[in-house]
């Protein structure tokens, strides 16, 4: 779900809602108790519709404050899931991998260092999903970059709540030298 | 008729799974902006700040309220503010700028350095996101 799409669902659904309840409220016949009931249910429908939408709004405008700060971070960053494949990568990340996108999402971060850096990369991946606490320890391994290109980095890792369904993932802070 | 109560709850659940997924978002980029080592603030182009981290009120020595809505400007001293003003007003494309200045913290002049990109397409459009270290 991008949360430019939110508020234009939620409005779908309530007015789905509200049209099932008109609906039913046409089949009741108009002087009863259950119709007036009916009717107050559909008045305080309106007023929730309003503060959720007014909630929504605000939501989504905040998460597209921070989702914007992530992609336009000064730092590089990437996001694993708990198999290690990327799942997010900023635009500092993409320079300085000097990587399209969609050569990064979806393949193993793990493939991106040098062999001779990958057990120790691995073993530093478990720790915080392991829920090890403490600020994220840093240290310096190869990277590829495109074209066969190596690059000296310093890394660093910690726990982060997957985006769409919250579950463990890490987030990685590369930065070169 | 029948069918209506299934088909109310079938959207009602969809819409709950939706706000589900909304707040897992929201929880995941606010973790991610508000537990990150570095010291990080957003601001509008004019250097306002709408957004501090906790490791730049650390830094800063300036509660979280008191930065938002602030200027970036004062937290750099007197004295350098005007090279800072200059360095903002120059920002431009999707490059990352760095500037060493002065800062007042806590009442402490430190060397600060800043590391600004700007946000969104065209770049600005979202604001400036900042880096603050205290320089070596």
């Amino acid at each position: 779900m991008t949360p430019q799409k939110s508020p234009q669902f939620l409005s779908t659904t309530v007015a789905a809602v509200r049209e099932l309840m008109v609906k039913r409220l046409d089949s009741v016949p108009p002087g009863g108790e259950s119709r007036r009931e009916m009717e107050m249910a559909l008045e305080e429908l309106d007023a929730m519709w309003e503060e959720l939408q007014g909630q929504a709004a605000l939501l989504v405008r905040e998460n597209r404050r921070y989702a914007e700060f992530f992609e336009y971070s000064p730092d590089a960053y990437l996001i694993t899931d708990a198999g290690g494949n990327i799942r997010e990568v900023n635009q500092a990340a993409l320079e300085l991998l000097r990587s399209p996108r969609d050569e990064l999402v979806g393949r193993p971060l793990s493939e991106r260092v040098a062999a001779e850096d990958r057990a120790q990369f691995l073993a530093r991946a478990v720790n915080p999903m392991l829920g090890a606490g403490g600020e994220p320890a840093s240290w310096r391994a190869r990277l590829a970059a495109a074209q066969g290109a190596a690059l000296d980095c310093e890394l660093s890792v910690r726990a982060i709540p997957l985006k769409k369904s919250g579950v463990g993932g890490l987030c990685w802070l590369v930065r070169r030298g | 008729m029948a069918q209506q109560p299934v088909d109310l709850k079938s959207v009602w659940l969809g819409l709950k799974a939706e706000v589900d997924e909304l707040a897992a978002e929201r929880r995941h980029y606010l973790d991610f902006f508000e537990s990150a080592s570095e010291a990080y603030v957003v601001t509008d182009l004019a250097g306002i700040i709408g957004e501090a981290n906790g490791a730049a009120v650390d830094l800063l020595q300036r509660r979280k309220r008191e930065l938002r809505g602030a200027s970036l400007a004062v937290a750099v001293t007197l004295d350098h503010r005007p090279e800072f003003r200059r360095w903002l007003a120059s920002l431009a494309g999707d490059a990352l700028h760095v500037l060493r200045t002065v800062a007042l913290a806590g009442g402490e002049r430190i060397e600060l350095e800043l590391a600004a990109r700007l946000i969104g397409t065209p770049p600005g459009a979202g604001g400036i996101s900042w880096r603050l270290r205290a320089a070596p």
